[in-house]
Protein backbone atom coordinates (compact mmCIF):
# COMPACT_ATOMS: atom_id res chain seq x y z
CA UNK A 1 0.00 0.00 0.00
CA UNK A 2 1.26 3.29 -0.99
CA UNK A 3 0.55 6.79 0.83
CA UNK A 4 -1.27 9.98 -0.19
CA UNK A 5 -2.36 12.91 1.31
CA UNK A 6 -6.15 12.92 2.02
CA UNK A 7 -7.11 16.11 3.50
CA UNK A 8 -5.58 18.88 5.31
CA UNK A 9 -7.47 21.17 7.79
CA UNK A 10 -5.96 24.59 9.79
CA UNK A 11 -7.17 26.10 12.82
CA UNK A 12 -5.97 30.34 13.90
CA UNK A 13 -6.41 31.82 16.95
CA UNK A 14 -9.30 34.33 16.80
CA UNK A 15 -6.86 37.76 18.23
CA UNK A 16 -5.76 38.89 15.12
CA UNK A 17 -2.69 41.83 15.02
CA UNK A 18 -2.82 43.66 12.18
CA UNK A 19 -0.26 46.17 9.96
CA UNK A 20 -2.42 49.30 11.64
CA UNK A 21 -1.69 48.36 14.88
CA UNK A 22 1.99 47.25 14.60
CA UNK A 23 2.35 51.24 13.00
CA UNK A 24 0.74 52.56 15.91
CA UNK A 25 3.66 51.06 17.99
CA UNK A 26 6.02 51.35 15.91
CA UNK A 27 7.20 54.87 14.81
CA UNK A 28 8.14 55.63 11.29
CA UNK A 29 6.64 52.48 9.79
CA UNK A 30 3.19 53.16 8.28
CA UNK A 31 0.85 50.25 7.92
CA UNK A 32 1.52 50.36 3.85
CA UNK A 33 4.63 50.11 3.96
CA UNK A 34 4.78 47.26 6.44
CA UNK A 35 2.30 45.42 4.26
CA UNK A 36 4.53 46.23 0.72
CA UNK A 37 7.81 44.88 2.67
CA UNK A 38 6.28 41.80 3.80
CA UNK A 39 3.17 40.38 2.40
CA UNK A 40 1.53 40.11 5.62
CA UNK A 41 -1.68 42.63 6.75
CA UNK A 42 -3.13 40.31 9.77
CA UNK A 43 -1.11 37.56 12.04
CA UNK A 44 -3.28 35.22 14.38
CA UNK A 45 -2.34 35.71 17.95
CA UNK A 46 -2.68 33.19 20.58
CA UNK A 47 -4.52 34.35 23.52
CA UNK A 48 -2.13 33.82 27.12
CA UNK A 49 -3.64 30.75 27.90
CA UNK A 50 -3.81 28.95 24.68
CA UNK A 51 -1.49 26.73 23.54
CA UNK A 52 -0.22 25.49 19.79
CA UNK A 53 -1.95 22.30 21.13
CA UNK A 54 -5.38 23.26 21.55
CA UNK A 55 -5.28 24.92 17.82
CA UNK A 56 -4.14 21.50 16.65
CA UNK A 57 -6.98 20.00 18.58
CA UNK A 58 -9.70 22.29 16.88
CA UNK A 59 -7.72 21.43 13.12
CA UNK A 60 -8.03 17.86 13.85
CA UNK A 61 -11.55 17.96 14.83
CA UNK A 62 -12.33 20.02 11.84
CA UNK A 63 -10.78 17.38 9.67
CA UNK A 64 -12.49 14.32 11.30
CA UNK A 65 -15.76 16.06 10.52
CA UNK A 66 -14.37 17.11 7.08
CA UNK A 67 -13.11 13.60 6.46
CA UNK A 68 -15.92 11.85 8.29
CA UNK A 69 -12.90 10.52 10.34
CA UNK A 70 -13.87 7.86 13.17
CA UNK A 71 -10.86 8.73 15.96
CA UNK A 72 -10.50 5.11 16.41
CA UNK A 73 -9.42 4.53 12.89
CA UNK A 74 -6.48 6.87 13.45
CA UNK A 75 -3.03 4.31 14.32
CA UNK A 76 -0.42 6.92 14.38
CA UNK A 77 -0.10 10.57 15.49
CA UNK A 78 2.85 12.67 14.02
CA UNK A 79 3.11 16.17 16.40
CA UNK A 80 5.45 18.63 15.11
CA UNK A 81 5.98 21.67 17.30
CA UNK A 82 8.54 23.71 18.78
CA UNK A 83 6.24 25.45 21.55
CA UNK A 84 4.68 22.32 23.40
CA UNK A 85 2.91 21.91 25.95
CA UNK A 86 5.64 20.70 28.43
CA UNK A 87 9.35 19.47 27.89
CA UNK A 88 7.51 15.94 29.17
CA UNK A 89 5.82 14.54 28.91
CA UNK A 90 5.46 14.19 24.59
CA UNK A 91 2.20 16.48 23.68
CA UNK A 92 1.05 13.83 21.18
CA UNK A 93 0.47 11.52 24.11
CA UNK A 94 -1.89 13.86 25.89
CA UNK A 95 -3.53 14.93 22.26
CA UNK A 96 -4.08 11.21 21.94
CA UNK A 97 -6.72 11.59 24.95
CA UNK A 98 -7.42 14.95 23.99
CA UNK A 99 -9.03 13.49 20.61
CA UNK A 100 -9.90 10.20 21.59
CA UNK A 101 -7.95 8.25 19.73
CA UNK A 102 -7.15 4.70 20.71
CA UNK A 103 -5.05 3.44 22.87
CA UNK A 104 -3.05 1.31 20.08
CA UNK A 105 -2.24 4.26 18.50
CA UNK A 106 0.94 5.18 18.20
CA UNK A 107 2.39 8.96 19.26
CA UNK A 108 5.12 11.62 18.80
CA UNK A 109 6.14 14.90 18.85
CA UNK A 110 8.96 16.26 16.50
CA UNK A 111 10.91 19.37 16.63
CA UNK A 112 11.15 21.10 13.67
CA UNK A 113 9.74 24.68 12.21
CA UNK A 114 9.97 25.57 8.53
CA UNK A 115 10.74 21.98 7.14
CA UNK A 116 8.47 20.10 9.60
CA UNK A 117 5.54 19.80 7.61
CA UNK A 118 7.33 17.68 4.65
CA UNK A 119 9.21 15.41 7.41
CA UNK A 120 6.06 15.33 8.65
CA UNK A 121 4.94 13.68 5.35
CA UNK A 122 8.37 11.61 4.70
CA UNK A 123 7.54 10.26 8.38
CA UNK A 124 3.99 9.34 7.65
CA UNK A 125 4.98 7.97 4.39
CA UNK A 126 7.41 5.56 5.76
CA UNK A 127 4.80 4.63 8.51
CA UNK A 128 2.44 3.43 6.46
CA UNK A 129 4.69 2.17 3.11
CA UNK A 130 6.26 0.07 5.75
CA UNK A 131 3.21 -1.65 7.20
CA UNK A 132 3.29 0.19 10.23
CA UNK A 133 0.25 2.34 10.14
CA UNK A 134 -2.43 2.99 7.63
CA UNK A 135 -4.18 6.17 8.97
CA UNK A 136 -1.64 8.33 10.41
CA UNK A 137 -2.98 12.03 11.82
CA UNK A 138 -0.18 14.25 11.29
CA UNK A 139 -0.64 17.63 12.80
CA UNK A 140 1.61 20.73 12.75
CA UNK A 141 1.17 23.65 15.59
CA UNK A 142 3.28 26.37 16.80
CA UNK A 143 2.63 29.42 19.35
CA UNK A 144 6.02 31.83 18.30
CA UNK A 145 4.06 34.75 19.24
CA UNK A 146 5.07 33.32 23.07
CA UNK A 147 8.67 33.59 21.96
CA UNK A 148 8.92 37.18 20.79
CA UNK A 149 9.85 40.01 22.64
CA UNK A 150 6.87 42.77 21.83
CA UNK A 151 10.55 45.15 21.22
CA UNK A 152 11.45 43.09 18.53
CA UNK A 153 9.44 44.32 15.71
CA UNK A 154 11.52 42.38 12.74
CA UNK A 155 10.14 38.61 14.13
CA UNK A 156 6.59 40.01 15.67
CA UNK A 157 5.65 41.47 12.04
CA UNK A 158 6.50 38.15 10.33
CA UNK A 159 5.35 35.51 12.74
CA UNK A 160 1.82 34.22 13.53
CA UNK A 161 0.24 31.29 15.26
CA UNK A 162 -1.53 28.36 14.44
CA UNK A 163 -2.21 24.79 13.03
CA UNK A 164 -2.79 22.43 11.08
CA UNK A 165 -4.18 18.78 10.63
CA UNK A 166 -3.25 16.13 7.21
CA UNK A 167 -4.57 13.04 6.93
CA UNK A 168 -2.55 10.71 5.53
CA UNK A 169 -3.88 7.27 4.11
CA UNK A 170 -2.78 4.09 2.99
CA UNK A 171 -4.21 3.91 -0.64
CA UNK A 172 -3.51 1.78 -3.60
CA UNK A 173 -0.46 1.26 -5.69
CA UNK A 174 0.64 4.11 -7.28
CA UNK A 175 2.95 6.78 -5.63
CA UNK A 176 1.44 9.86 -4.57
CA UNK A 177 3.97 11.33 -2.04
CA UNK A 178 7.57 11.54 -2.92
CA UNK A 179 10.65 11.24 -3.76
CA UNK A 180 12.02 13.36 -1.02
CA UNK A 181 15.45 15.75 -0.63
CA UNK A 182 16.14 16.27 2.95
CA UNK A 183 19.23 18.84 4.25
CA UNK A 184 20.91 19.76 7.30
CA UNK A 185 23.14 22.48 8.24
CA UNK A 186 23.71 23.03 11.97
CA UNK A 187 25.84 25.80 11.05
CA UNK A 188 23.14 28.06 11.09
CA UNK A 189 21.91 26.90 14.48
CA UNK A 190 22.11 30.38 15.46
CA UNK A 191 20.38 32.51 13.24
CA UNK A 192 17.04 31.63 14.48
CA UNK A 193 17.07 30.14 17.82
CA UNK A 194 15.63 31.19 21.76
CA UNK A 195 18.67 30.75 23.10
CA UNK A 196 17.46 29.86 27.15
CA UNK A 197 14.68 26.66 27.86
CA UNK A 198 16.71 24.19 27.07
CA UNK A 199 18.83 22.51 28.26
CA UNK A 200 21.98 24.66 27.19
CA UNK A 201 20.43 27.55 29.31
CA UNK A 202 18.17 27.48 31.27
CA UNK A 203 15.51 30.69 30.98
CA UNK A 204 17.08 33.91 32.83
CA UNK A 205 15.15 35.55 35.28
CA UNK A 206 14.63 38.98 34.85
CA UNK A 207 16.91 39.06 31.91
CA UNK A 208 18.21 42.34 30.08
CA UNK A 209 16.24 44.22 27.51
CA UNK A 210 19.29 44.35 24.48
CA UNK A 211 18.74 46.59 21.73
CA UNK A 212 20.31 45.84 18.10
CA UNK A 213 21.50 48.13 15.10
CA UNK A 214 18.14 47.83 13.71
CA UNK A 215 16.02 49.39 16.30
CA UNK A 216 14.73 46.37 17.34
CA UNK A 217 15.12 44.74 21.59
CA UNK A 218 15.00 41.25 22.72
CA UNK A 219 16.05 39.69 25.82
CA UNK A 220 18.23 36.38 25.81
CA UNK A 221 14.67 34.57 26.76
CA UNK A 222 13.53 35.66 23.58
CA UNK A 223 13.16 34.39 20.04
CA UNK A 224 16.33 35.71 17.82
CA UNK A 225 16.21 35.94 13.96
CA UNK A 226 19.53 36.95 11.90
CA UNK A 227 17.03 37.63 8.70
CA UNK A 228 20.02 38.37 6.32
CA UNK A 229 21.79 35.54 7.16
CA UNK A 230 18.54 33.16 7.01
CA UNK A 231 17.95 34.60 3.79
CA UNK A 232 20.84 34.22 1.92
CA UNK A 233 20.97 30.21 3.35
CA UNK A 234 17.69 30.28 1.63
CA UNK A 235 18.93 31.78 -1.73
CA UNK A 236 21.68 28.81 -2.01
CA UNK A 237 20.10 25.74 -0.89
CA UNK A 238 16.25 26.56 -1.96
CA UNK A 239 17.31 26.32 -5.90
CA UNK A 240 19.35 23.10 -5.57
CA UNK A 241 17.10 21.40 -3.71
CA UNK A 242 14.15 21.84 -6.17
CA UNK A 243 16.77 20.84 -8.56
CA UNK A 244 17.34 18.07 -7.07
CA UNK A 245 14.08 16.80 -6.47
CA UNK A 246 13.04 17.02 -9.71
CA UNK A 247 16.21 14.68 -10.96
CA UNK A 248 15.00 12.14 -8.35
CA UNK A 249 11.86 12.65 -10.02
CA UNK A 250 13.02 12.39 -13.31
CA UNK A 251 10.75 15.21 -14.24
CA UNK A 252 11.02 18.81 -16.00
CA UNK A 253 9.73 21.61 -13.72
CA UNK A 254 6.99 21.97 -16.38
CA UNK A 255 5.62 19.04 -15.12
CA UNK A 256 4.86 20.52 -12.09
CA UNK A 257 0.91 22.12 -11.49
CA UNK A 258 1.69 24.10 -8.43
CA UNK A 259 4.58 25.17 -6.20
CA UNK A 260 3.69 25.86 -2.40
CA UNK A 261 7.57 27.22 -0.15
CA UNK A 262 7.13 27.69 3.17
CA UNK A 263 5.60 30.77 3.39
CA UNK A 264 8.51 32.72 5.39
CA UNK A 265 7.73 36.37 3.87
CA UNK A 266 6.82 38.03 0.58
CA UNK A 267 10.13 39.39 -0.58
CA UNK A 268 12.02 35.83 -0.17
CA UNK A 269 9.00 34.05 -2.03
CA UNK A 270 8.98 36.79 -5.15
CA UNK A 271 12.51 36.75 -5.42
CA UNK A 272 13.12 32.85 -5.14
CA UNK A 273 9.94 32.46 -7.92
CA UNK A 274 11.54 34.50 -10.36
CA UNK A 275 14.88 33.18 -9.90
CA UNK A 276 13.52 29.66 -10.80
CA UNK A 277 11.58 30.92 -13.25
CA UNK A 278 8.21 29.60 -11.93
CA UNK A 279 5.15 31.17 -13.75
CA UNK A 280 3.33 33.19 -11.12
CA UNK A 281 0.04 31.01 -11.48
CA UNK A 282 1.88 27.85 -10.45
CA UNK A 283 3.09 30.02 -7.52
CA UNK A 284 1.44 29.87 -4.47
CA UNK A 285 1.58 32.92 -2.01
CA UNK A 286 -0.61 32.43 1.01
CA UNK A 287 0.60 34.98 3.86
CA UNK A 288 -1.28 37.62 3.65
CA UNK A 289 -3.91 37.10 6.45
CA UNK A 290 -1.86 34.95 8.43
CA UNK A 291 1.78 35.59 8.65
CA UNK A 292 4.77 32.90 8.97
CA UNK A 293 2.99 29.97 10.67
CA UNK A 294 6.13 28.19 10.40
CA UNK A 295 4.99 24.10 9.87
CA UNK A 296 1.51 24.98 9.30
CA UNK A 297 2.39 27.59 6.10
CA UNK A 298 2.58 24.70 3.74
CA UNK A 299 -0.56 23.00 4.96
CA UNK A 300 -2.59 26.58 5.45
CA UNK A 301 -1.12 27.23 1.93
CA UNK A 302 -2.56 24.12 0.27
CA UNK A 303 -5.93 24.49 1.57
CA UNK A 304 -6.14 28.28 0.67
CA UNK A 305 -5.12 27.38 -3.19
CA UNK A 306 -7.71 24.35 -2.72
CA UNK A 307 -10.51 27.47 -1.56
CA UNK A 308 -9.49 29.35 -4.83
CA UNK A 309 -9.87 26.50 -7.06
CA UNK A 310 -6.23 26.00 -7.67
CA UNK A 311 -5.76 22.66 -6.62
CA UNK A 312 -6.69 20.27 -9.52
CA UNK A 313 -7.77 16.26 -8.55
CA UNK A 314 -4.70 14.60 -10.13
CA UNK A 315 -2.48 18.14 -9.73
CA UNK A 316 1.43 17.49 -9.31
CA UNK A 317 2.47 19.74 -6.46
CA UNK A 318 6.06 20.39 -5.31
CA UNK A 319 6.21 21.19 -1.60
CA UNK A 320 9.57 22.90 -0.09
CA UNK A 321 10.29 24.06 3.59
CA UNK A 322 13.53 25.38 4.88
CA UNK A 323 14.41 27.48 7.72
CA UNK A 324 15.73 26.93 11.55
CA UNK A 325 18.16 24.58 12.44
CA UNK A 326 18.84 25.02 9.39
CA UNK A 327 16.60 22.15 7.77
CA UNK A 328 15.33 22.14 5.00
CA UNK A 329 12.68 19.28 3.15
CA UNK A 330 11.20 18.81 -0.66
CA UNK A 331 9.23 16.32 -1.68
CA UNK A 332 5.91 16.06 -5.00
CA UNK A 333 2.85 15.08 -3.54
CA UNK A 334 -0.30 14.16 -5.95
CA UNK A 335 -3.36 15.76 -5.16
CA UNK A 336 -6.55 13.28 -5.10
CA UNK A 337 -10.09 14.19 -4.35
CA UNK A 338 -10.76 14.30 -1.06
CA UNK A 339 -13.08 10.82 -0.25
CA UNK A 340 -11.56 8.34 2.33
CA UNK A 341 -11.08 4.79 1.02
CA UNK B 1 25.36 45.20 -16.65
CA UNK B 2 27.33 48.27 -16.03
CA UNK B 3 28.33 49.56 -12.28
CA UNK B 4 26.08 52.47 -13.07
CA UNK B 5 22.80 50.36 -13.81
CA UNK B 6 22.90 48.18 -10.46
CA UNK B 7 23.84 51.22 -8.73
CA UNK B 8 20.47 52.85 -9.80
CA UNK B 9 18.87 49.52 -9.69
CA UNK B 10 19.76 49.64 -5.78
CA UNK B 11 18.43 53.16 -5.59
CA UNK B 12 15.61 51.97 -7.02
CA UNK B 13 15.29 49.02 -4.13
CA UNK B 14 16.11 51.55 -1.11
CA UNK B 15 13.81 54.11 -2.67
CA UNK B 16 16.55 56.82 -3.05
CA UNK B 17 16.72 59.25 -5.60
CA UNK B 18 18.09 58.52 -8.74
CA UNK B 19 22.17 59.70 -8.30
CA UNK B 20 22.13 59.96 -4.69
CA UNK B 21 24.11 56.86 -3.86
CA UNK B 22 27.70 57.79 -4.19
CA UNK B 23 30.49 55.27 -4.41
CA UNK B 24 32.61 56.50 -1.39
CA UNK B 25 29.19 56.79 0.54
CA UNK B 26 30.07 55.75 3.78
CA UNK B 27 27.33 52.81 4.72
CA UNK B 28 27.28 53.61 8.61
CA UNK B 29 26.30 56.84 7.71
CA UNK B 30 23.36 56.28 5.20
CA UNK B 31 20.37 56.86 6.10
CA UNK B 32 18.08 53.63 5.87
CA UNK B 33 20.78 51.10 5.30
CA UNK B 34 19.88 48.44 7.94
CA UNK B 35 19.61 44.73 7.62
CA UNK B 36 16.79 44.60 5.44
CA UNK B 37 18.94 46.72 3.05
CA UNK B 38 21.86 44.31 3.19
CA UNK B 39 18.78 41.55 2.32
CA UNK B 40 18.00 43.91 -0.99
CA UNK B 41 21.88 44.09 -2.35
CA UNK B 42 22.25 40.61 -1.77
CA UNK B 43 18.84 39.63 -3.55
CA UNK B 44 19.88 42.36 -6.18
CA UNK B 45 23.78 40.84 -6.34
CA UNK B 46 21.67 37.53 -7.08
CA UNK B 47 19.11 38.59 -9.18
CA UNK B 48 20.96 40.43 -11.81
CA UNK B 49 24.27 38.78 -11.77
CA UNK B 50 23.77 35.43 -10.21
CA UNK B 51 26.28 36.24 -7.06
CA UNK B 52 25.86 34.90 -3.97
CA UNK B 53 27.35 36.96 -1.36
CA UNK B 54 27.14 35.80 2.62
CA UNK B 55 26.36 38.38 5.02
CA UNK B 56 29.41 38.63 6.23
CA UNK B 57 31.11 39.72 3.47
CA UNK B 58 28.30 42.52 3.17
CA UNK B 59 28.45 42.98 7.20
CA UNK B 60 32.38 43.65 6.26
CA UNK B 61 32.04 46.31 4.05
CA UNK B 62 32.21 50.06 4.99
CA UNK B 63 31.79 51.96 1.61
CA UNK B 64 29.39 51.66 -1.47
CA UNK B 65 32.73 50.96 -3.37
CA UNK B 66 33.60 47.79 -0.97
CA UNK B 67 30.40 46.65 -1.56
CA UNK B 68 30.50 46.74 -5.45
CA UNK B 69 34.51 45.43 -5.15
CA UNK B 70 32.30 42.40 -4.41
CA UNK B 71 30.56 42.36 -7.31
CA UNK B 72 33.83 42.85 -9.62
CA UNK B 73 34.21 40.66 -12.05
CA UNK B 74 30.34 40.52 -12.53
CA UNK B 75 30.04 44.50 -13.25
CA UNK B 76 31.12 46.13 -16.84
CA UNK B 77 32.39 49.45 -16.21
CA UNK B 78 30.80 52.12 -18.60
Amino acid sequence: MKASVAAIRYALPEAALDNEQLASEYKGWPAEKIYEKTGIQTRRVAAPDECASDLAVRAAQALMVQASLDPSSVDFLLNCTQTPDYILPTTACVLQHRLGLPLSCGALDFNLGCSGYIYGLGLAKALIESGQARRVLLLTADTYSKLINPADKSVRTLFGDGAAATLVLAKGKETLIGPFVYGTDGAGAGNLIVPTGGMRQRVVPQAKLVPDNSGNARTVNDLYMNGAEVFNFTLCVVPEAVKQLLAKAEIVQEAVDLFVFHQANRFMLDHLRRKLQIPAEKFVIAMEQVGNTVSSSIPIALCQAQEEGRLAPGALVMLVGFGVGYSWGATLIRWGSSSLD
Amino acid sequence: MTKREFVRELEDQLEMPEGSLKENQALAELAGWDSLAAVLFMALADEKLGVTLSNDQIAKSKTLNELLALLDDRLTTA
